[in-house]
């Protein structure tokens, strides 16, 4: 099983950086492969909101950056993390702004009915099962909420049920690891 | 009183945020607050642009976000500017506690889409001492052009919400309910709807003289 890790990390963070080693542990210790992208390390340009990946090159981002091969990955896994320092209930703009670029890409623009709301339709026949591994330096019930709330709703998109897992100030990477394990379980990824 | 709209969509001013976003501005203008504007993805492209939204942001009384739906949240570099002014209010004590009021649009029907993005909002105006001020979220954000005229109905719900929401928050109040409720009423049935969006796709496809079928899989392993 394929798995890919987008470590949402900003400079200086500390706890992201150990739950991400949490996650790739317990990935490995279920015999997994894991591709770990570090979006602050790569040239990823905001997305321009020009709809070129539906109605000029359906399926591929117009702008050639490091993003595009980050699609290939996506697409190819069979689980994707997005590991995230809390940002007021979402994501940190490192993460989004990868996110920004992957999302639309992996749609047909068309609309579609999932659960009485409209989205679009699915491009590929099968997607990655999506997770979400949130840090805190503290335990904040209001952004754990959102945070689970922003994560069910991103799966809602590629018509998914998706888990999370906050880790609130946690330091030590076998706990990380200990949280990684139950949220894999949780989101049945098999041992 | 001074306020200050912020305008997520890299779009600038030719997009659906800052038509809805300047009505704002306007209507409160109109009763005599004084409003500047600034462009998030223009500004945060340097340091001095990024020094003068953060300037900005702290020298207002009122800071008004307008913004598209991005995966159920904000674009990334609204976000990113959150965790700037974030960090400069936790670093400089600020000296007030400006309202924080938004305004955001989704291309889906539902306007309770927007939820999570308005959430977001709320937390950030909460955990940066600023005071919320309400929100209009809608959805079928496609119909929005230039010209609210041209929007279905003459688009009266949006504008009279926004006369609402500006006479309040002009007056140092938050965006009253019977405005967000409005704001929030669909422009149209909601098939026609979907159906304008997918012949819309189709026929920018063509347009765009593009090569590949709209359901092509550039990256498919099968």
């Amino acid at each position: 099983m394929k798995a890919l890790i987008l470590d949402g990390s900003r400079e200086g963070d500390s706890l992201t950086p150990v739950a991400v080693l949490g996650m790739t542990s317990a990935l490995a210790g279920r015999g997994h492969s894991v591709e770990l992208v570090r979006p602050r390390e790569l040239a990823i340009a905001p997305c321009t909101g020009c709809f070129g990946c539906w109605t000029r090159t359906p399926g591929e981002c117009v702008i050639m950056d490091d993003a595009r091969d980050v699609v290939g990955s996506y697409v190819g896994s069979d689980l994707v993390v997005f590991v995230t320092p809390v940002t007021f209930g979402g994501y940190s703009s490192q993460l989004k702004k990868l996110l920004d670029r992957i999302i639309l890409s992996v749609l047909d623009p068309r609309f579609t009915v999932v659960g009485g709301e409209v989205h679009h339709r699915l491009r590929y026949r099968r997607y990655p099962k999506t997770v979400g591994f949130g840090t805190l330096p503290s335990p904040d019930p209001d952004a754990e909420r959102l945070f689970a709330r922003l994560v069910a709703r991103n799966g809602i998109n590629v018509h998914q049920h998706s888990g999370v897992e906050i880790l609130a100030g946690v330091t030590d990477p076998v706990s990380a690891r200990r949280s990684a394990v139950r949220l894999l379980d949780r989101a049945g990824v098999p041992a | 009183m001074n306020a200050f709209l912020l305008v997520g969509s890299p779009k600038g001013r030719k997009s659906a945020s800052y038509l809805l976003g300047s009505m704002l501005a306007e209507g409160m203008r109109k009763r005599g607050a004084a409003v500047s504007e600034g462009m998030v993805h223009e500004g945060l492209r340097s340091e001095d642009g990024t020094a003068r939204l953060l300037d900005s942001v702290d020298g207002a009384d009122l800071v008004l976000f307008a913004f598209p739906l991005y995966i159920d949240s904000l674009p990334a570099p609204f976000t990113r500017l959150l965790e700037l002014i974030s960090e400069r209010r936790a670093r400089v004590a600020p000296a007030g506690s400006p309202r924080l009021a938004v305004v955001v649009q989704c291309g889906f029907p539902e306007a309770h889409q927007c939820e999570t993005a308005v959430g977001i909002c709320r937390l950030f105006a909460d955990r940066t001492c600023m005071r919320w001020a309400g929100a209009l979220a809608m959805g079928m954000g496609g119909s929005v052009g230039g010209d609210p005229g041209i929007m279905p109905g003459g688009g009266k719900n949006i504008l009279d919400a926004i006369g609402m929401a500006s006479e309040s928050l002009a007056n140092g109040g938050a965006i009253p309910e019977a405005a967000t409720a409005l704001f929030a009423k669909p422009l149209m049935r909601r098939w026609l709807y979907t159906m304008i969006g997918n012949l819309g796709w189709r026929m920018e496809l063509r347009k765009n003289k593009a090569r590949r079928p709209l359901t092509y899989r550039p990256y498919s392993q099968e």
